[in-house]
């Protein structure tokens, strides 16, 4: 009978991590989706996207995040713990990456088969059904998926693209190509990501690392590979003295700043408990709000953050300040079938240390932690 | 077609005040009467115009169903049955009718004395209610407000692959992702560890029975395994209360609570100990459960009024608190409280709200949705704006409708009748002969179908009635112009039938009579007239259209 065999002893959930929790986390919430998610994008402060990544048809779902993780002063008064899907629509195909773009309610979809594109309202105040509005072709014949990128501007465009070599800006109504990234190699992509109204980093899988401008067709400058790795990971932080960080499948991270990519401010060596293969196993993020840190996912079953401050130019091993094992700890798969595996993270956009984090076994968890200097 | 009906009087595309009629088999039944939290008006109750503009209900319903006691879903059960007027009965389960006066008391005492309302049910109409109220075990009855992971004292809710025609299902829920209970419990011990560890006390106010066992049991874990010593406090009233109805309704609760309820009474606790109300003026650190929930009166006041003052100290409210009362007040964030004699209560001490609520979401509602397999689905409680995803989704698999209140949804469904036959009457078909029983070549045969178990023969069913059998046989006389003898018109009619009636049995009888079946025809010769002969014919009731035809067809005259 059903509850028999979901009838949790009490003794079990006052396990070591479950204590140490108490002091380790100021907010915790653990969320069971129907389906496991890939992706995490925020569409507000409030609100974030997440959806499926099955081969047939697939949920996309507008979250709204508990209101009492948002509460502030007036936290103890709000006993709202639970997500509210505000709206939801269906894919009819597996969503690998989605992207919102900024001052619409627009988002734009790939299925991770090939280059083409989806495009979706997200809905209003007046309904709650995320409806499909049109596609955009891919630019290349590819078989990974397109990566995405966008920032706020007058009229909704949209940066897209599989590989190096087929990079292009978007105007979303017209479908009119702005601007195209003139590179010869056909490389895949790992990431691309604005620095700025206009300058972008394209950062393929091999490690290289292209930073252009969308206003200028001067072709853009190239920054190699920075250590002997084939899978690198890349992110660029806000603010004025954006730094860019690569990470390779072995662990190297090399820290560079923006306008001088050759050369490297600080390196590490990062524990690699996994052997990440794909593009998609890891995932790598500057904090917002935390000067110097950053989170990765994809190198153990955990969610890490590592503090650069004390990093030097000469690498060594570093540890990380903080890590998250809710996923593995409370993981439903007990019965030995295949381990659980971060699929993606985020970072809140302006809370410091408020992250959202999603895994195989379908689960999502909200955690602010606490940092452990601090107690 | 029979059709099933489906009308929301409250709660159609509307949170609150659940109530929908249902006509299923030309029966009327009225499943819940709830009250809508969010109106001081008429608005909070369903709106029984619908089935009578004017007099009294009990005409036009056969029964009402009261799924749970939680008030919007039969708060406003005494206001219909003696305010507008039903005296037919009430069904519910036992724990239900045993909580629900209570709650329905509470409640009334609270929106009459506290907020002054006039136009309100009497403790007298809740006695008079409750004494149409026909108890009942849950297999007769439906369930509302499930959840499918099991909270610690009661089950999970399961349900049979049942295939109903209509599943009715609440929809506010399902659009929500519910935060994992281990994470609910960990904000409480949280906040509680922190509340004794900088030494202040920590107030609890409970209703009789639900979460507090719950909360003392993980709380005696908690103080267990981190070796405190700060002691916890339990209210004698609630124990007392609390043991009575859960020796009355524990095969109600889950196998886990038997168990622990068995094998040792569940209050006697290492670290929790029953309360004086001379220690809420000990010093120093201290965890209290006391009752009564919302704050509005007894015990649980007059701790608060005593602690509300230190900031060290907190109160942790773990449910919903009806306007008018002091836990709705400070859970409004309001820091000032007027108390009795003008005197006024500054509330300086932490206010935690924590929900430990057992609804489901929307996982949870759609396996529920999925084990049941309904033929039509249908969406109440939840506003028609933010239903249409949910009803596109549940459109993948089922049929699915939200109607407004007032709108009615009509179903038509299909019911079969599955009928046994005796072996008797079975085995005195195969005797007659012919070919096998063939689904795909329908036979006539007679019977007497009895509704409470099986197709007899007549005989068993004549006999089990006490009936006497009667044969009605019908006899029919036709006159023919024929030269010939007796035996040689007989013979000649033979003839004449067997190339007429094919696929009848004809047979020639010894006895000088000829049988179509079982229609017997004799031949004599006619009184009055040598050349004429007078046949008659003769057959049971069950010949009738075959015994007609033979004699129009004789009466025709024989072929020369």
């Amino acid at each position: 009978m059903m509850g028999e065999t979901e009838a949790v002893e009490i003794d079990d959930i006052l396990d070591d991590w479950f204590i140490e929790s108490l002091k380790s986390y100021k907010d915790l919430h653990v969320y069971q989706l129907e389906h496991p998610t890939q992706i995490i994008e925020w569409t507000s402060g409030k609100t974030v996207c997440v959806a499926g990544y099955s081969s047939g048809k697939n949920e996309i779902l507008e979250l709204r995040l508990p209101l009492k993780l948002l509460a502030d002063e007036k936290k103890g008064l709000c006993a709202e713990r639970d997500f509210k899907v505000v709206h939801g629509g269906f894919s009819e195909g597996p969503v690998c990456c989605l992207r919102h773009i900024p001052g619409t309610r627009c988002a734009v979809t790939n299925d991770g088969l090939n280059s083409d594109l989806q495009l979706w309202d997200l809905g209003a105040d007046d309904t709650d059904v995320i409806r499909k509005t049109g596609s955009l072709p891919g630019t290349s014949v590819s078989q990974t998926g397109s990566r995405i990128a966008a920032r706020l501007s007058s009229s909704p465009e949209v940066l897209h693209g599989a590989q190096s070599s087929a990079v292009q800006l978007t105007q979303l109504g017209t479908g009119q190509t702005l601007y195209r990234l003139e590179v010869d190699s056909t490389e895949p992509l790992s990431s691309l990501k604005f620095v700025s109204e206009t300058a972008f980093l394209a950062s393929c899988c091999d490690g290289t690392v292209y930073l252009a401008d969308t206003r200028t067709s001067a072709p853009p400058q190239a920054s190699p590979p920075p250590g002997e790795c084939t899978l690198w990971w890349t992110d660029a932080s806000a603010g004025p003295q954006c730094r860019v960080i690569r990470l390779s499948s072995s662990g190297q991270a090399v820290v560079s700043d923006l306008r001088n990519m050759g050369g490297a401010v600080c390196r590490a060596q990062l524990d690699v408990q996994t052997s990440p293969r794909k593009p998609e196993d890891v995932t790598v993020a500057w904090a917002p709000a935390l000067d110097g840190c950053f989170s990765v996912s994809g190198l153990s079953g955990l969610v890490q953050i590592y503090d650069t401050a004390g990093w030097r130019a000469e690498p060594q091993d570093a540890s990380p300040l903080f890590q998250h094992a809710g996923h593995s700890v409370s993981s439903q798969h007990g019965d030995g079938s295949a381990p659980i595996f971060i699929t993606t993270h985020v970072w809140h956009p302006e809370r410091p240390r408020t992250l959202l984090s999603a895994a195989s076994d379908g689960s999502v968890h909200v955690w602010d932690w606490v940092d452990p200097q601090t107690n | 077609m029979p059709e099933i009906k489906v009308t929301p009087l409250g709660a159609g595309q509307d949170v609150g005040r659940s109530c929908i009629l249902v006509s299923i088999g030309g029966k009327n039944i009225m499943l819940d009467c709830g009250m809508h939290m969010g109106y001081n008006d008429d608005r909070r109750f369903p709106d029984f115009s619908y089935i009578t503009q004017n007099g009294r209900l009990t005409d036009f319903l056969d029964c009402v169903i009261i799924s749970h006691f939680h008030l919007d879903h039969c708060g406003a059960l005494p206001y219909m049955s003696e305010m507008v007027g039903y005296d037919g009965p009430i069904y519910m389960t036992h724990p239900t009718k045993a909580i629900c006066p209570i709650l329905l008391e509470d409640f009334r005492k609270i929106t009459v004395d506290k907020k002054g309302e006039t136009n309100f049910f009497t403790s007298q109409m809740i006695k008079d209610c409750m004494k149409k109220v026909i108890p009942l075990n849950l297999h007769q009855t439906v369930q509302g407000d499930y959840n499918m992971t099991p909270d610690r004292h009661l089950g999970a809710a399961w349900i049979d692959k049942c295939r109903p025609d209509i599943l009715i299902s609440e929809s506010t829920y399902a659009t929500t992702i519910r935060d994992s209970k281990r994470c609910r419990e960990r904000d409480f011990l949280k906040k509680v560890h922190e509340t004794i560890e900088r030494g202040g006390k920590v107030l609890i106010p409970v209703f009789a029975l639900g979460r507090a066992q719950e909360l003392c049991i993980l709380l005696e874990t908690f103080w267990e395994r981190m070796n405190l010593k700060a002691p916890i406090y339990f209210s004698t009233g609630l124990t007392e209360k609390a043991n009575h109805y859960y020796k009355l309704f524990i095969t109600w609760t889950n196998q886990k609570i038997r168990k622990t309820f068995v094998q040792r009474n569940m209050f006697e606790f290492k670290h929790i100990k029953a309360f004086d109300r001379s220690y809420a003026d000990n010093p120093g650190p201290m965890v209290v459960f006391a009752t009564p929930g919302m704050l509005h009166a007894g015990q649980s006041l007059q701790i608060f009024k005593k602690w509300a003052g230190n900031d060290k100290n907190m109160v942790i409210m773990p449910g919903y608190c009806v306007q008018g009362t002091i836990g709705h007040k400070i859970l409004n964030g309001q820091r000032k409280l007027e108390m009795e004699g003008r005197s006024t209560l500054d509330v300086k001490l932490q206010v935690e709200y924590m929900s430990f609520s057992a609804h489901a979401d929307a996982k949870g509602i759609m396996q529920l949705i999925r084990m049941a397999e309904p033929r039509n689905m249908l969406l109440v409680h939840g506003e028609a704006a933010k239903m249409e995803f949910l009803k596109g989704k549940i459109e993948q698999e089922f049929n699915c409708y939200m109607p407004a209140n007032g709108e009615t949804t009509a179903v038509t469904t299909n019911p079969s009748v599955p009928v046994d036959i005796s072996l008797n009457l079975l085995k005195r078909e195969m005797v007659l002969g012919g070919p096998l029983p063939d689904p795909k070549k329908p036979r006539t045969m007679h019977g007497t179908l009895i509704m409470k178990e099986n197709l007899v023969s007549s005989e068993q069913a004549l006999k089990e009635l006490g009936l006497n059998e009667h044969q009605l046989r019908f006899t029919c006389r036709v006159q023919l112009q024929d030269p010939h003898s007796d035996s040689d018109t007989l013979h000649r009619i033979y003839t004449h039938l067997k190339s007429v009636l094919k696929d009848y049995t004809i047979q020639h009888l010894p006895d000088g009579t000829v049988m179509v079946e079982s229609i017997v025809i004799k031949v004599s010769s006619s009184a009055e007239d040598a050349n004429a002969k007078v046949l008659l014919l003769s057959w049971s009731y069950q010949d009738e259209d075959l015994g007609s035809y033979l004699s129009s067809l004789l009466k025709k005259g024989l072929p020369t």
